[in-house]
């Protein structure tokens, strides 16, 4: 049986995949996939838990994170694309202007 | 004048806006005019005051943030009225004795009036809030002046100055929260109005943190021993009408705040902590008259002998009885004529000569004797001689205090002593002897633009010195009411010992 | 009546500012006279209130409330009762000499002005001090004289410090602050006993304080007694206090012979006569000041035996007389204190007059070694300071017989042998010193030649003005019985035992004995021809006695000195090495942290985004803690 606390732990496990992804990746595009590894591990607990406590509201809220990543990328993206053409690389270590 | 309270503030307030438009050689009779003004206003709420009274009056009262319970509250009483014409006064005088040569006089005075405006609202203020909004701005215009007309490490000092007094505030700032939190779960609803706190009977232990939580406020703007070093710096770099107004009105803020605040909202902790209070009173009064003596720089002498004398005020303080409370108070005005009339006699030979070591000088009391005669009384009131306005304030402090501890009054007796050690060596190091600089030989003495500024304060230290009962009378009914409030209010059987209601107050009842 | 005693009391307050006008000028001979006047006008008003007090009865005055405040209400009161009007005219009496004399004295000072405007402010003060009817009155009249003396002393401000081997007193400006830092630590006592005072009873005035005296502890007397004496032996100069008098001879001479002769130093035997119901109670400290002041009699007698400096001898001698009138007070004869200060203060400011004269003939030289047969040129002078050395030694019949041979029958009375003998001895030392300077001044040969001084007399108005004092030095003791009769309306009557009454005449006897003696030696000694003795003057005992015990010396190395060095320490040591220091360290720490974690902000985000991972799972950890703490 399958129960709430497998959603949670596949939503952890996904969440600290994304997590590692964040730190460890140093290309923008692949940040940019951690994070949304990282989303949807939160859609998942909010789904899980949503059908758990008999309540809509995490649902809509799993809703609402998917149309804002989707906005999100978008608009990323963009950025990332305008980046690339200015400076040639995709790369973190490249930029480091706000160096206290 | 119903709301002349709100007049006294925001005068100058426009009038400093207005300064920004005004012409820039007509820009000092303009400052002295406005500075007059407000000056012969203050005089005015003295002469409406009723003297008998000692509670707050001229009281006004206005919904800010009604949630919150904080409001645009103003009242006076003799405690803080006298203060308010002082602070008038001095920035007058100090406007009055500007130097010709001042770059960008027209910026000064501008700030001074904005320093006026603070100075005057805090003295004003009956809510918490607002009390703190002028307290803080006061910083501001005298981080400008250090900073912008000081001397060569003014930068230094000015920070220093800003940001130790900015750090104690703060402290003072989480104690008012706390004291409106406790009030408004006990009453139920928010008030940061200072009558409304009164009524608050704290428990002792929430007293004792919240004494040293206000105490750190004020104590470093007192400046209270080992708090003290941002002060030499600032009048050490501070110009002529900066160390003035420093000296005469911004320092009385802390000892201001001893009396408004910690003594009626924490009896019993007040008394608690009368010793440790009266031993760094003690350290201040002995420690800084010595390093004063030490001193190579007059303005350094002068600007450690108000640490002295600002720790026999806070004896008076913590005196807990009308005749040393009331005395501190007045001690407070004499300090502040004083001293401020020691800055500006500094400041003049400053002024001519562009330097402030007493090794430079020497005889000068055959040079400039009309500036010998003022430097002389005036240093005579600041040792404390009967007659002028400086023993009344010291005498009486000192006694209050012998009721609470006659030893420890001993020890800051010592005041009366090493002061004239001090002040006498400095006199006979400047004006005794023969003259020994070939430059010092032709100086001028005082000009009528100095005179203007420092007769006033002169005849002002011995007119009270000889007739201080206009003045006293309404301190003291003021005082007495908070004694007998404090009383009252005190629940250890400690704090009721101590505190000494007068003869008049019980027989009143 | 009321009028009376302000126009005494204000008159010399009126000179003193209407010289104080001119103050800036060059000398205006109508400012000299004119506070002459005045003074003279106050002379009058103080005789007409001692002859009203002493048909009709005291007179009270309030002026004004001072300070109010709490409990404490002080006024502006005055008594003249029949202590304060003997003390008024007295003082009113040589001020008045004293400035009809300086206008000669100061007659070529560009101070002139300056000088009668600050000499007419002490006469105020004096006159505040004794007219007081309460201690803080009091008070001010005793730190009003105080900052007079200190104007005074330093009256020639201008001159330079010199060593201590050059000049004693190293500069005017010196001494005067000498002068007042001591009297200011005595005043601290004073202030002390106010405070027991006010806090005890309740009031500052005289009258209430006196009637409660029975109502207070004994331990609490004793306090108040002895604070207030603390007070007492700073203005009189006592032992320990007294280094201060022999400096301030750096004053003019018309300042030494009203302020530190005739008027100011007497001020702690006023308070101790004034204060006599209390002191009446404690008879512990009452002989512990009359122990104190024997000691300061024959500790100053022997001082002056060796100085050659001429003010100096009457300044040492005037601290004598002070110890003869405190040993008085002490042992209870009150009204004999008063009557040895109005008596001394005539001599006393006669002499010291007459020396103004002498350094006047010798161009300001003060060393008797260098001066002798002045008698030719300065007949007046000498005659004048024979009367009063005559006085001073206790000739009969000059004043200062009747009443220190009454002070010595005191001490005789009271059994205190000890002191009896100490005073006895003092006595005789008084005499030889007195002569010795007499007799090296005026007879003996005449040194002053071969150092190039023309001496010559001074003017015949000065000569005049003179008289009243040396009229006074010869016939003052003759009113003895009626002096007594007056003022024990007052001051407690004190009567000789029958067995001292059987004595008295021995008494006498040997006192003149040993005070005759001792000019005898003096004329034998110095009468002829300045003899000196290199091997005395190089011995240990002639050494200590001229270098004042070294007291001045000791003071300055065991306390002027250390207290300076201590300043320079609290100053560059503590409150910059430490104090500030400390401050400044705070502020560095905090600017170190944020230097050193400004690395963090390597600019790049993966970095930033560990710190916000790291962060995170604290948040995250701290908030499962809380959370199954609950």
């Amino acid at each position: 049986m399958i129960g709430l606390s497998h959603y949670l732990i596949l939503s952890a496990i996904l969440f600290s995949i994304g997590l590692v992804g964040v730190i460890r990746r140093r290309n923008l595009l692949m940040l940019f996939f951690a994070t949304e590894i990282m989303l949807n591990a939160a859609n998942i607990a909010f789904a899980a838990l949503s059908s758990y406590m008999h309540d809509l509201s995490g649902q809509m809220f799993a809703f609402f994170i998917i149309a804002v990543a989707a906005s999100e990328v978008a608009v990323g993206l963009g950025l990332l694309i305008l980046l690339y053409k200015k400076y040639g690389s995709l790369d973190l270590d490249d930029y480091t202007m706000l160096r206290g | 004048m119903e709301n002349i309270l709100s007049v006294l503030i925001f005068f100058p307030l426009v009038a400093a806006m207005l300064g920004f438009v005004v012409k820039k050689d007509s820009i000092r009779v303009y400052g002295i005019t406005v500075a007059a003004i407000e000056f012969l206003l203050t005089l005015w709420l003295w002469f409406s005051f009723d003297t008998a009274n000692g509670g707050f009056q001229f009281i006004e009262f206005v919904p800010l943030i009604s949630d919150f319970g904080i409001n645009y509250y103003l009242g006076v009483d003799g405690i803080s009225l006298f203060i308010i014409v002082m602070a008038a006064l001095m920035t007058l005088l100090g406007i009055v004795a500007l130097g010709e040569n001042i770059k960008d006089l027209k910026n000064m005075i501008i700030t001074l009036l904005f320093l006026e405006v603070a100075m005057i609202g805090v003295f004003v203020s009956l809510d918490a809030i607002i009390f703190y909004l002028f307290w803080e701005f006061s910083l501001v215009p005298m981080l400008y002046i250090i900073g912008a007309w000081g001397g060569e490490k003014r930068l230094y000092a000015a920070i220093k100055f800003f940001i130790y007094t900015f750090a104690g505030s703060l402290i003072m700032l989480v104690g008012m929260l706390y004291i409106a939190y406790v009030y408004q779960s006990v009453a139920g609803v928010w008030s940061f109005s200072l009558t409304d706190w009164y009524a608050l009977v704290l428990p002792i232990s929430v007293q004792k943190w919240l004494f040293w939580a206000f105490f750190l406020g004020f104590a470093i703007k007192v400046p209270m021993f080992p708090f003290h070093t941002w002060l030499p710096y600032a009048h050490g770099q501070a110009p002529t009408v900066g160390s003035v107004i420093l000296a005469a009105v911004l320092l009385k803020m802390g000892t201001y705040g001893f009396v408004r605040f910690s003594l009626p909202l924490f009896p019993d902790a007040s008394v608690a902590y009368i010793l440790p209070v009266a031993v760094i009173a003690i350290i201040m009064i002995i420690y800084t008259a010595m390093v004063a003596y030490a001193q190579k720089d007059m303005k350094q002498v002068i600007a450690y002998s108000s640490i002295s004398h600002m720790g026999v005020i806070m004896l008076g303080v913590f005196a807990m009885n009308p005749e040393g409370i009331t005395g501190s108070v007045f001690f407070m005005l004499s300090h502040g004529l004083v001293s401020g009339a020691l800055f500006l006699l500094v400041g003049v030979i400053y002024d001519r000569r562009h330097t402030k070591m007493m090794s430079e000088f020497g005889g000068l009391a055959s040079v400039m004797p009309k500036y010998a005669v003022i430097f002389g009384i005036i240093l005579m009131a600041s040792v404390g001689l009967p007659l002028t306005m400086g023993f009344v304030g010291e005498y009486l402090s000192l006694a209050g205090f012998f009721k609470v501890s006659p030893v420890l009054t001993l020890l800051g007796g010592f005041s009366i002593i090493l002061g004239a050690v001090y002040m006498l060596s400095l006199y006979k190091k400047s004006f005794f002897g023969p003259v020994t600089k070939e430059e010092n030989k032709k100086l001028h003495d005082l000009t009528g633009r100095e005179l203007a500024a420092l007769v006033p304060l002169v005849a002002i230290v011995i007119w009270l010195g000889i007739y201080p009962k206009p003045v006293l009378v309404p301190i003291d009914n003021s005082v007495k009411a908070l004694v007998a409030f404090m009383d009252q209010k005190a629940q250890t059987p400690e704090a009721k010992r101590i505190i000494h209601v007068s003869r008049s107050t019980k027989e009143a009842k | 009546m009321e009028t009376l005693v302000y126009i005494a009391l204000f008159a010399p307050l009126v000179g003193s500012l209407f010289a104080a006008l001119f103050g800036m000028r060059p000398k205006t001979l109508w400012t000299g006279v004119v506070t002459s006047l005045l003074l003279f006008v106050s002379f009058l008003a103080s005789a007409m209130l001692l002859k009203h007090v002493y048909t009709v009865g005291a007179v009270h005055a309030e002026l004004m409330d001072w300070i109010v405040a709490g409990d404490m209400r002080v006024p502006f009161g005055f008594t003249v009762d029949e202590v304060t009007a003997v003390m008024m005219t007295v003082v009113t009496l040589v001020s008045t000499v004293v400035h009809i004399y300086s206008n000669g004295y100061m007659e070529h000072d560009k101070g002139f002005n300056r000088f009668f405007s600050y000499l007419s402010a002490f006469v105020f003060s004096m006159l505040v001090l004794v007219m007081s009817d309460n201690f803080l009155g009091l008070f001010i009249g005793w730190e009003g004289v105080g900052v007079c003396s200190w104007l005074l002393i330093g009256f020639w401000y201008h001159k330079p410090d010199v060593g201590r081997d050059v000049n004693p007193s190293i500069s005017p400006s010196w001494a005067a602050n000498e002068a007042f830092i001591m009297n200011r630590i005595a005043d601290l006592g004073m202030l002390i006993g106010i405070f027991l005072i006010y806090w005890n009873v309740g009031s500052l005035n005289y009258q209430e304080f006196f009637a409660a005296v029975p109502q207070l502890s004994h331990g609490m007397l004793v306090l108040i007694g002895i604070m207030l004496f603390i007070g007492a032996m700073g203005k009189s100069a006592q032992f320990p206090l007294h280094t201060w008098l022999a400096d301030a001879m750096e004053g003019p001479t018309p300042v030494s012979a009203l302020i530190h002769a005739a008027t100011m130093v007497t001020a702690g035997v006023y308070l101790v006569i004034r204060a006599h119901p209390l002191y009446s109670e404690i008879p512990e400290v009452s002989y512990f000041i009359a122990v104190l002041g024997t000691f300061v009699a024959i500790f100053a007698a022997s001082m002056a035996l060796v100085n050659r400096d001429l003010k100096r001898i009457i300044a040492y001698s005037t601290l004598s007389q002070l110890g003869y009138m405190f040993a008085a007070a002490g042992l209870g004869a009150y009204w004999v204190a008063l009557f040895h200060l109005a008596a001394h203060a005539f001599f006393k400011a006669l002499l010291f007059l007459g020396a103004g004269n002498v350094m006047h003939a010798m161009n300001d030289e003060l060393d008797i070694f260098k001066m002798g047969g002045l008698k030719k040129v300065m007949r007046w002078t000498y005659t004048y300071m024979g009367v009063a050395s005559l006085a001073l030694a206790g000739i009969w019949p000059f004043a200062g017989f009747y009443s220190k041979d009454t002070i010595l029958e005191a001490a005789f009375n009271e059994q205190s042998y000890g002191i009896w003998f100490v005073l006895w001895l003092t006595a005789g030392l008084t005499a030889f010193y007195s002569f010795r300077l007499v007799f090296l001044t005026f007879l003996s040969d005449e040194r002053y030649k071969q150092y190039g001084f023309h001496p010559h007399e001074v003017q015949k108005y000065v000569l005049w003005a003179m008289f009243p004092l040396g009229l006074l030095a010869v016939i003052f003791g003759w009113w003895k019985e009626e002096f007594m009769a007056f003022v024990t309306r007052l001051l407690p009557a004190y009567e000789m035992s029958e067995h001292t009454e059987h004595m008295v005449w021995i008494l006498i006897i040997v006192t003149m004995a040993i005070a005759i003696g001792g000019i005898v030696v003096a004329y034998i000694m110095y009468a002829k021809r300045l003899r000196r003795n290199e091997r005395i003057e190089q011995s240990l005992p002639y050494r200590i006695l001229s270098n004042q015990y070294y007291i001045p010396i000791f003071y300055e190395k065991a306390f002027a000195k250390p207290y300076a060095e201590l300043s320079d320490i609290a100053w560059k040591e503590i409150d910059q090495q430490v104090v500030d220091a400390t401050v400044d360290g705070i502020a560095r720490v905090i600017e170190e942290t944020g230097d050193g974690t400004r690395r963090m902000q390597t600019g790049n985000l993966s970095d930033y985004l560990k710190w916000m991972a790291a962060g995170a799972l604290i948040l995250a950890v701290l908030a499962i803690i809380v959370a199954m703490n609950h």
